[in-house]
């Protein structure tokens, strides 16, 4: 077995080799690949590299177009935070393990920290922001708020993002498939019950709305 | 005291209530007593908490998400070794690196922790800072180094202090890493342990062990600092606005006049969040210099794997309990002795439940050993030591059970010193369905491969209160809305809105028309969020504050209704004359006949009354099965029944206890700080691999509060935060214990350890 030399003060130190942007060039590689026409200005044969610098992109979030400029390597979770003002999807694992920054894309709950920005042009974002407002709450909205499934509520936004994502595909959700549904997500207060009787009581309200209330 | 005043008062529990004297400091209200109970508007009933509907819409705004105009971001760095010398720090190549606007490096030579501060960073964003980071040249020495608790304890490991440096008082017998013994919390025990032993006629020891538990709040800490001029402001996530204000005036030098700091919401803490920065960290202070320095407001916030290292985390602990007791059960001597690492800090101790509970018991002695490791510092953790003590104890006690060929249940019955946990054993007992219990020798099959059992386990708190030095500040407004103020801050327990309940109540009119102004040290001071303080020590003075604004209110409107300001009564959103309540007019139009703009009460706290009883009781009961072919535990239900003093909304208490639940069934079963003892790195800082309980783990959970006229205070309410997680780790391993038949005194019980306790069963069967 032959051992790579190691690296180089320089090569260790080079911000460019770090875990992240590895995962991070890799993913602009795959974007580059897929929608050419992002590749500003790259010479033939380099097409598969944005930036370094800031690029523009426009996302569809909750219903709007936006226009952003940021890095390629920024995530869809810093994106949506820092330069469109969303921070209901909240960064606290920064690498898809405890679903605190679900939002929907294309319908689908995914892990914002591990999308890239660059990657979701041309796809419906929804944030929990565009779910429904202090004044008029979605019916799991709602029932977060009547069971009171949260404590500090920084994991709320993902549960409610990726409850809603479980009731659109499962309008009748066993407390089994509530469970897996939102497996995902993590909530160190410990609400989990109440979650669950949550997502069952919108699921009803929104099986019967005429009966709400 | 002098203007003193004594009430006479109907205590304690609903069913067996007790007629007693109460002296109160002068001016303080009559206490809420058990009297009192049957005639609540608000307080005991079901409320969703005020600041839900922002928390669901996502519109709730924490530290981590606040956004300041020519913000810039900051990243701490952390040492990545556990033990040496810093040779260099070199910071050109950073500071050099476009976009980097101010760089900060350690003073400190020394490392004894891996994730200890080294240097800082400020950039315009967080990947530039990140990469800022990466060019940050840091040359150490290492020297050797000890991480496991065991290992540091032995002859010749390598020392984390040299004796001149140690942490550990003067006073304090030092031996390598090893520091004490002290005495506990019961300075110095009860009795004569020695003669206790030579009388008992059956005699218990074990050794139980548990490693450390990190606090993982999801909320990272963290801090955005801002100055203008010569004045701070500082967001910070923290269970301590006041604190924060306090330490960091004193770290930077400046007039506590001069700092603000505010948490209008904060994302979990769990006692990691308590002091102005982080247990193994300063990087609250460190923002705020490089804010100075760069000209431009800093958010500073850690990243998940600096929350395990430098943030602190719940010492591990290897305790030994001996009891004795006499044939028919009474306990007659406990000897604790506990070993735990609290990293490069002290307070490891874990005898508090071993000297609060079965105090019947005439003889007790406690000794508590800290043991240095190159870690980073604990934090305290929802009732520190007390989770790990009441493991060891209430094991032992069910071991002591086997012993005597006796109900664990009686036994504690038998030696119960508690009215109130008397009581419980009872309501739990019942709920969890204990006739239902594995009393044979041996596991309890339930089918093929699959055995279940039951257990319980006893837990303490104490009655802690901040009784002086804070107040709480009422207004009514001409339009009859009315605020709330209390600096204290809401760390998701409800607070915000058991405040409202205790002012709707004394206002008569609905909590839900209250705005509560809570987390900002320009409100009235508040206590710090810990030791299960918050709720208990401002109830009393909003309560206090509210009943002089409605005095003042009652002044002026007493005149309409022809009566005197004694004679009215604020009920249902109404004002009206007691003796004639057709007398009456809305609290609305009352608030409209104000001459001035508004009512503004302000309360002091008054001291602590002589409590009726100076501890919390809880008991918890838990079902679990067990997969004798994979050792997998899975908890089929968990039964916590708690006094808090009056619950003032069981809604959101009952919440807490349950997380109380989860996390200290997360604690059992899953939870393990792994450090490499070959490099001396923990390899498990993230929450993938630190596990921690999800929604697949569930089970049910049932809280049962036993609403206690404790007398402490106006309101009879007393802290629920931490008393819950006390029993729950022993909880889950007794029930394991009457599960398999046999033992796991070692936590996590991972299925590779419940396996392990079968075969050795086998063996000796």
């Amino acid at each position: 077995m032959s051992v790579p030399p190691p690296p180089s003060d320089d090569d260790a130190l080079d911000p460019k080799l770090t875990r992240r942007n590895f995962l991070k060039t890799a993913g602009v590689g795959a974007v580059a690949t897929s929608v050419v026409g992002l590749a500003v200005g790259a010479p033939a044969g380099k097409a598969a590299v944005l930036g370094p610098g800031a690029v523009p992109l426009s996302l569809d979030v909750n219903g709007a177009v936006k226009k952003i400029s940021v890095e390629p390597r920024v995530t869809l979770l810093d994106a949506l935070r820092d330069n469109l003002g969303l921070t209901g999807a909240k960064p606290a694992c920064d690498r898809g393990a405890c679903g605190a920054c679900t939002v929907l894309v294309d319908g689908e709950p995914i892990a914002s920290c591990m999308m890239l920005a660059a990657d979701v042009e041309g796809r419906k974002i929804t944030t929990v922001e565009g779910l429904g407002t202090p004044e008029a709450m979605t019916p799991l909205q709602a029932a977060f708020v009547e069971c009171d499934a949260l404590q500090c509520g920084f994991c709320t936004p993902g549960f409610v993002v990726a409850g809603t994502a479980l009731l659109k595909r499962n309008p009748d959700p066993s407390l089994a498939e509530i469970k897996e549904g939102l497996a995902g997500n993590l909530c160190r207060c410990g609400t989990y019950g109440r979650i669950f009787e949550a997502v069952s009581k919108a699921a009803k309200a929104q099986r019967s709305p005429a009966k709400k209330g | 005291m002098a203007g003193d005043t004594k009430f006479t008062v109907k205590a304690g529990l609903p069913g067996s209530p007790r007629t007693m004297d109460v002296t109160v400091a002068g001016g303080e209200l009559k206490p809420w007593d058990l009297d009192r109970l049957p005639e609540f508007r608000e307080v005991g009933k079901r409320h969703p908490r005020l600041e839900g509907p922002q928390k669901v819409t996502g519109r709730a705004k924490y530290t981590q998400d606040v956004q300041l105009p020519g913000m810039l971001h900051g990243r701490m760095i952390g040492a990545t070794i556990p033990a040496g010398e810093i040779v260099s720090i070199d910071i050109s190549k950073a500071e050099a690196l476009p976009g980097v606007r101010a760089v900060w490096k350690a003073d400190s030579k020394l490392i004894r922790f891996a994730g200890q501060d080294i240097a800082a960073v400020v950039a315009v964003s967080p990947d530039v800072a990140r990469d800022a980071a990466r060019l940050v040249r840091v040359v150490t020495k290492s020297r050797p180094f000890t991480v496991e608790l065991k290992d540091a304890m032995k002859a010749g490991a390598p020392l984390v202090f040299s004796e001149a440096e140690s942490p550990a008082g003067r006073d304090v017998q030092k031996n390598g890493n090893v520091v004490g013994p002290k005495k506990g919390r019961r300075e110095g025990g009860r009795g004569d342990v020695d003669k206790g032993f030579a009388e008992a006629e059956t005699t218990v020891e074990r050794t139980y062990y548990l490693p450390v538990h990190t606090h993982c709040a999801l909320e990272t800490h963290g801090v955005v600092a801002s100055w203008e001029d010569d004045q701070l402001t500082v967001y910070a996530s923290t269970q301590g606005v006041f604190a924060v204000r306090e330490g960091l005036a004193e770290a930077l030098g400046i007039d506590r006049k001069n700092v603000r700091v505010i948490t209008e919401h904060m994302g979990g803490g769990f006692g990691a969040k308590l002091g102005p920065s982080a247990s193994g960290s300063s990087f609250a202070v460190v923002a705020c210099r490089l804010a100075k320095k760069a000209g431009a407001p800093v958010k500073m916030m850690l990243d998940r794997a600096q929350e395990h290292l430098c943030t602190g985390n719940a010492p591990s602990a290897l305790m030994t309990v001996k009891i004795g007791s006499k044939k028919d059960g009474t306990i007659v001597a406990l000897r604790f002795t506990s070993y735990g690492s609290a990293g490069i800090a002290t307070g490891a101790g874990t005898s508090g439940p071993a000297g609060a509970l079965y105090k019947n018991n005439p003889n007790f002695t406690a000794d508590e050993y800290d043991v240095f490791t190159n870690a980073g510092p604990a934090a305290p953790l929802r009732a520190p030591g007390h989770p790990q003590g009441a493991f060891a104890l209430e094991s032992a006690i069910d071991e002591l059970a086997e012993a005597l060929a006796m109900d664990p249940l009686e036994l504690r019955r038998k030696n119960e010193s508690s009215p109130v946990r008397a009581a419980q054993y009872d309501v739990g007992a019942k709920a969890i369905g204990w006739e239902r219990r594995n009393t044979k020798k041996g596991p309890a099959i339930v089918s093929a491969g699959k055995v279940r059992g039951i257990g319980m386990a006893c837990g303490n708190w104490y009655v802690f209160a901040q009784d002086s030095g804070i107040s709480a500040q009422v207004k009514i407004h001409r339009d009859g809305s009315v605020e709330v103020f209390s600096g204290a801050q809401d760390i998701g327990t409800g607070f915000r809105t058991a405040m409202a309940v205790i002012a709707a109540e004394e206002l008569g009119i609905d909590p839900k028309t209250i705005a509560v102004r809570v987390g900002d040290t320009r409100f009235p001071e508040g206590p710090g969020s810990g030791g299960s303080v918050t709720t208990n020590s401002v109830a009393p003075i909003v309560r206090a504050a509210a009943n002089k604004a409605l005095a003042q209110l009652f002044e002026r409107v007493a005149p309409v209704l022809s009566a005197l300001p004694a004679e009215l009564v604020a009920r249902d959103g109404n004002i009206f004359v007691a003796s004639a309540p057709s007398r009456s007019m809305t609290f609305k139009a009352a608030a409209g006949r104000m001459q001035g703009e508004v009512i503004d009460a302000l309360a002091d706290r008054k001291r602590q009354f002589a409590t009726f009883r100076d501890d919390i009781a809880g008991v918890q009961f838990a079902e679990v099965e067990v997969d004798t072919g994979t050792g997998e535990v899975r908890i089929l239900k968990m039964v916590s029944v708690n006094d808090c003093g009056f619950p003032v909304n069981p809604l959101t208490a009952e919440n807490q206890v349950i997380g109380a639940m989860i996390q200290g069934a997360s604690w059992a079963l899953l939870e393990n700080r792994i450090i490499d003892k070959n490099v001396g790195l923990m390899v498990n800082p993230n929450l993938e691999s630190y596990k921690i309980f999800s929604p697949s783990d569930m089970f049910e959970a049932q809280s049962i509060l036993t609403p206690v006229a404790n007398l402490g205070n106006n309101t009879s309410t007393a802290g629920l935060g931490e008393p819950p997680l006390v029993p729950t780790l022993a909880v889950i391993a007794n029930a394991v214990a009457n599960a398999i038949g046999t033992r796991v005194r070692e936590l996590p019980i991972t299925p590779d350890r419940v396996l392990a306790a079968l075969a050795s069963a086998r063996k000796k069967g």
